[in-house]
């Protein structure tokens, strides 16, 4: 068991952390918006921890303190929701492909800020940032209740007055306006919520991959989040997590299955080398398959009649 | 529910075809390693008496392999690099296993695919250190990644040889960090000497470079220091691209217009490709020093017959004159039919310098009496220790880990009149 924590700790961290961006790419499509401002938030929160942490390393040889990450995320957090309401605000006025695209040059030009700004390195980057765990699986003590609590919130959130809104605006935003939800106040807050969850994840991935620079948070980022939310389902909560976990195993889950004793050199040889394109096959058939997503409303419903 | 069902049945039976494809040979018992390496290597459980010659006159290696991982990049982007690192590391794999591996026992090139990015990196790492139980990784092949994923290694006590990491502060990662790629600070400046000596007239300099890749960044700091304090030329602009762009008319206008007689290019292989084809479209007839992202063939598919004269500073010559080197460009040639460059020269050294350093550890103690993690750290030391007559010439490491290079040696590009081959032209 403990060679499987070693050997799989960075992965099943990295799933919690996946899901967790899913969530926060499934907070604003609850909405109807489709932002694919996240990875831009992610880069954010990422570069306030890995600069704090740096320039203020923490005294003599010992682990980053506790205290030190959490204030990190709790910055991260602020930041990119004050961040989130300057944009959102202008950036909200635009509808369905015309927001992604402008979510897109968001992300883009926080990447060449980065590029060019001194204090975020550069292409280079910043690295050596501390850690505040000793083994890569001790990021899930943060990650997990991170992960927990955020479906919670989402779970509530799509019980009360304020979730019921976002959907009467993704189902139709007209009927919803003339009901008396403000439509511009909760598609900000939605994008507000997103964001806030995609900057405390940064916080924790700046620590958990030792080095942020601009390469993290690109484009190709939103797009694969954007497939953990598809591919998982958009209409509920569980949909972006069961992507985020399952689409950041699959990579790895094929490279494990090379190694198994037995199989035949061909085989060990496709499925190591081909095993981006079994990948892309599989999301390719999930997509035939569960049009949908994975997990429906309708698939939970039903299991749910079958509780007794 | 049952559309559910309907759906997901078929998507199984779909799942389970590819799973039972292997499980007929999974029964029959085998004596081949577990874990499948490249098919070209000799099996180590029954090495083929080959015809070819054998340098050094020993038998091939038979035995339990010593497992070495290579931690590269074999697909996205960065694979035009990873993918000669691959080739160097499987001509090592198979040259030391024909004479006589450590001490007859045969060492087993691992790969894991790392992809471009830093996770890919962490988990390639992962895998090689629990799973495969290497003894010491070659890899990974950005420094970015390096950063990423080098502390993982050092603090699980894995020795590190990089093979093409030279941004600043990769050997200070940690003790088990080395590297056999020389820092930008000591190559680059040897193509700006080379364009001055074709060129004495040389005034006005324009540098462009690779905004995001890190390894541009901090190359073109060196070549813009070396035009102007060392060779007190004018340096006349600074352009800036991105190594995802295709289109360079901005880039290549400006350069037209400051009229410069040098133009140094950092950048990887595809986009300082285009870019040179562009500037020479356009009408720039001066000379062209391009940085280590140049230093690859598959640059040649880019630009045709416009990469030639592309000055380049090399780490590595194949044409350099040592007994090994000629061993490993023959092998190179046989198994990959072409001339062997830097990033697959420095790979193979890499596995040497790992051989080699086994090998002495050997003789002091039987390697098979240690375990694994007392034979990781005996190994770390035993490499920073040794010196290594390598295709790179005579290295040795400094303490930190970093490579003492003697030789450098500076290229330009000869390609043929159509543009469909070419190759690097050693002139110093």
């Amino acid at each position: 068991m403990g060679s499987f924590f070693n050997t799989y700790g960075f992965l099943l961290t990295s799933m919690v952390l996946a899901a967790s961006l899913a969530l926060s790419l499934y907070l604003p499509l609850m909405a109807g918006q489709l932002s694919l401002a996240s990875p831009g938030f992610y880069a954010l929160g990422g570069y306030i921890a890995a600069v704090l942490s740096t320039r203020y390393p923490a005294a003599g040889n010992t682990l980053f303190p506790l205290w030190r990450l959490l204030a990190e995320m709790l910055l991260a957090g602020l930041a990119s929701g004050v961040l989130a309401v300057l944009v959102g605000v202008p950036a909200l006025r635009l509808r369905g492909i015309y927001l992604a695209l402008a979510t897109i040059a968001f992300v883009e030009i926080l990447r060449v800020l980065s590029l060019n700004l001194a204090i975020t390195g550069g292409a280079v980057g910043i690295f050596g940032i501390p850690q505040p765990f000793s083994t890569q699986i001790g990021y899930l003590w943060i990650a997990g209740p991170l992960l927990l609590l955020s479906m919670l919130f989402t779970y509530r959130l799509e019980r009360i007055r304020v979730g019921r809104a976002f959907v009467a605006l993704r189902e139709d935003e007209l009927a919803a306006d003339s009901m008396g939800i403000s439509p511009t106040c909760y598609k900000v807050l939605a994008f507000t919520l997103g964001a806030v969850l995609a900057g405390v994840v940064g916080a924790i991935s700046a620590h958990f991959l030792n080095t942020w620079n601009a390469r993290q948070g690109t484009f190709d980022a939103s797009i694969s989040y954007l497939a953990f939310v598809l591919i998982g389902g958009s209409r509920t909560f569980v949909g972006p997590v069961v992507g985020g976990l399952v689409l950041t195993a699959l990579p790895e889950l094929l490279r494990a299955l090379t190694g198994v004793s037995g199989l035949p050199p061909w085989l060990g040889q496709f499925l190591r080398d081909g095993r981006l394109i079994i990948y892309g096959a599989l999301i390719a058939i999930g997509a035939v398959f569960f049009p949908q997503g994975l997990i429906t409303p309708d698939l939970l419903s039903r299991w749910r009649k079958l509780q007794p | 529910m049952r559309t559910f069902v309907a759906r997901t049945v078929p998507l199984f039976l779909l799942l389970s075809l590819l799973a039972s494809c292997g499980a007929p040979t999974a029964a029959t018992p085998t004596t081949a390693p577990a874990a499948p390496t490249n098919a070209a290597a000799p099996s180590p459980a029954a090495p083929e008496p080959t015809t070819a010659t054998n340098a050094s006159g020993a038998a091939p290696a038979t035995g339990d392999p010593i497992p070495i991982g290579i931690a590269v990049a074999q697909t996205s982007n960065v694979a035009l690099f990873g993918q000669e690192q691959v080739a160097g590391a499987q001509v090592a794999e198979a040259y030391f296993n024909q004479n006589g591996g450590v001490n007859g026992r045969p060492i087993k090139v691992v790969l894991q695919d790392t992809g471009g990015d830093e996770a890919g990196t962490i988990n390639a790492f992962n895998a090689l250190i629990n799973n495969d139980k290497v003894v010491a990784i070659v890899g990974p092949t950005l420094s970015q990644q390096a950063f990423a994923a080098d502390p993982i290694a050092d603090k699980a006590g894995v020795p590190i040889i990089g093979p093409s990491n030279t941004a600043k502060g990769i050997p200070e990662i940690g003790d088990y960090i080395a590297r056999i790629s020389a820092p930008v600070t000591a190559v680059a400046p040897n193509a700006v000497k080379a364009a001055l000596e074709i060129n004495p007239n040389i005034k006005k300099v324009m540098v462009l470079f690779a905004q995001n890749d890190a390894f541009s960044k901090s190359e073109t700091v060196v070549f813009q220091h070396t035009v102007t304090d060392t060779f007190k030329l004018d340096l006349i602009g600074v352009q800036t691209f991105q190594t995802t762009d295709t289109d360079f008319t901005t880039q290549a206008t400006n350069v037209l217009n400051a009229a410069p007689d040098l133009v140094i290019i950092s950048g990887l292989a595809a986009d300082s490709g285009n870019l040179v084809k562009q500037l020479r479209d356009l009408g720039y007839t001066g000379l062209i020093v391009g940085g280590n992202g140049l230093n690859t063939p598959n640059l040649f598919p880019v630009c045709k017959a416009q990469c030639d004269g592309i000055i380049v500073a090399q780490a590595y010559s194949y044409q350099a004159d040592t007994p090994i080197n000629q061993d490993f460009r023959a092998a190179f040639k046989a198994k990959q039919n072409k001339e062997p460059g830097q990033f697959s020269a420095q790979a193979f050294t890499a596995v040497q310098v790992l051989v080699e350093a086994l090998t002495a550890l050997d003789k002091t103690k039987k390697l098979a009496d240690m375990d694994l993690a007392a034979l990781r750290t005996a190994l770390n030391k035993q490499i920073l220790s040794g010196t290594y007559i390598t295709p790179l010439g005579n290295i040795s490491f400094t303490p930190p880990g970093d490579i003492n290079q003697q030789q450098f040696y500076v290229a330009r590009v000869k390609m043929s009149a159509d543009g469909s081959s070419g190759a690097f032209e050693f002139i110093k």
